[in-house]
């Protein structure tokens, strides 16, 4: 069967279009596809496209990087806190502590009566209030509680515990012995 | 089935021919000699070849597979994709900025904190374009291999390939598989009508050689391009994550889903049409 593999030079489409066109393949041998390219044609022609030689010609930026308003008020709280419960992605509708913070700012900001670092501590107080943990940067981790790691103590409450159960058992069954 | 079997007749009967051609005058067909031929090709085909079923069917399919061009949505992809769906399986999110590729920068929404994000938008209409694409060669027969190299994914596609009935190769692709198909596999190889790329880059972070190989082939390409992916040798690229999970189950979900609407739409046609179902008890 007739066909040409020059990637490079134009589409498939127009390839084989002009192999249909010069006869070279017969009408018989046209490809299942050929029809539905030329009904649906792609956005972008697949052209094939030679590798850039020069690579300090152009650097300029095209990709804009992506920054909310809500971002300042985002490094604001982590310059202070420290996240709190981990982030869960996998549910859409989960909000962070950082994010109800955020939420929380911007209300109190819309209302319009104080500044920035009034706001803040505003904010920050709100949220104590509706109960979320804040936990603030450069404080000591939480201190578990010292754990009593004697042994024999700890065997003797063990004991105790047990002895008190027998006695609470004899005492509701008066018919055992 | 009835599919492979007419393709089998198409290629069976130009083999004739040319053999005929051959015989006749001697000499390798010539520019001449084959724009003679053709005038007098149709009858000669004919002949050569095993009489058809029904001398009126080769109409009614042409009929048959003209009309579906008419309408812009003929198969309805439209509805199987959504937004939202697509942003709950994270195809926004690209690689990050060192790993871009510049012939993908127009299909960036931007970057955040240096990751690629990916614009959805356009996502939505390429992937519909090329559904479109797929449903549309799904319905007039034709073959369709996916094609992959991700390791993590191989086993998801090779299901997805034989749920729908079509073909996937997922393993080391070798050299002359489509440009020595003829010595590889024997004389008068079907090649694929159409290759879909899941993931167009192997497992050293190159283009994949199917993409270079379909090009020379003359096959059309549907592939899913990542943010360190080149789109440009591919006929239809769809901008998207290959890397998770949840996006590529939702694409082999969406390529399955199109290629069974249109086969089944197929012998709904057909059926309506009053064409003889096809000959093999199997479906």
């Amino acid at each position: 069967m007739a066909g040409s593999r020059l990637e490079r030079f134009g589409t498939v489409f127009t390839r084989v279009r002009d192999l249909l066109r010069s006869g070279v393949m017969k009408p018989s041998e046209k490809p299942v596809w050929f029809d539905v390219y030329k009904a649906f044609p792609p956005k972008r022609e697949p052209l094939y496209v030679k590798p850039v030689q020069k690579p300090w010609a152009k650097k300029h930026e095209t990709v804009p990087e992506i920054f909310y308003k809500e971002d300042v008020i985002r490094a604001k709280f982590y310059e202070q806190y420290l996240p709190g419960r981990p982030y869960d992605l996998s549910k859409s509708s989960f909000v962070s502590t950082c994010q109800r913070f955020v939420d929380k700012y911007s209300e109190l900001q819309s209302r319009g009566e104080l500044e920035d670092s009034a706001l803040f501590e505003e904010t920050a107080k709100a949220l104590l209030a509706d109960g979320v943990m804040l936990r603030r940067r450069g404080d000591p981790p939480v201190a578990a509680e010292p754990r009593n790691l004697n042994l024999s103590e700890m065997l003797a409450e063990q004991q105790k515990a047990l002895d008190s159960e027998e006695t609470s058992q004899l005492n509701s069954h008066p018919n055992t012995h | 089935m009835e599919v492979r079997m007419r393709s089998l007749l198409t290629f069976q009967t130009s083999m004739a021919a040319r053999a005929l051609a051959k015989g006749l005058c001697g000499l390798r067909p010539s520019r001449a000699v084959s724009v003679g031929y053709t005038c007098a090709g149709h009858q000669y085909t004919t002949a050569a070849s095993i009489k058809p079923p029904q001398p009126q069917a080769e109409d009614v399919t042409e009929q048959l597979v003209n009309q579906s061009l008419e309408k812009p949505d003929f198969f309805r992809v439209s509805e199987l994709i959504s937004l939202k769906e697509l942003f709950d399986a994270r195809v926004h999110l690209g690689h990050k900025k060192g790993c871009r590729h510049r012939l993908m920068e127009p299909y960036l929404y931007g970057s955040r904190l240096d990751q690629d994000i990916i614009d959805l938008d356009q996502t939505v209409q390429h992937l519909q374009q090329a559904l479109n694409f797929t449903a549309h060669v799904a319905y007039r027969g034709g073959i369709i291999l996916f094609v992959s190299r991700r390791r993590q994914f191989g086993h998801l596609i090779e299901n997805t390939a034989r749920d729908c009935g079509e073909y996937a190769h997922t393993r080391y692709w070798q050299g002359g598989l489509l440009t020595n198909a003829n010595v590889q596999y024997g004389v008068g190889v079907r090649l694929p009508d159409l290759i879909i790329f899941l993931s167009t880059l192997n497992n050293v972070f190159q283009q994949h050689v199917g993409i270079r190989d379909a090009a020379k082939m003359n096959i059309p390409t549907v592939g899913l391009v990542d943010s360190n992916c080149n789109p440009s040798l591919l006929t239809y690229p769809v901008p998207g994550n290959d890397d998770t999970p949840a996006s590529m189950e939702l694409y082999c979900r969406l390529f399955k889903m199109t290629i069974n609407r249109a086969k089944d739409k197929r012998r709904q046609m057909e059926l309506l049409q009053g064409l003889s179902p096809p000959s093999t008890p199997s479906l």
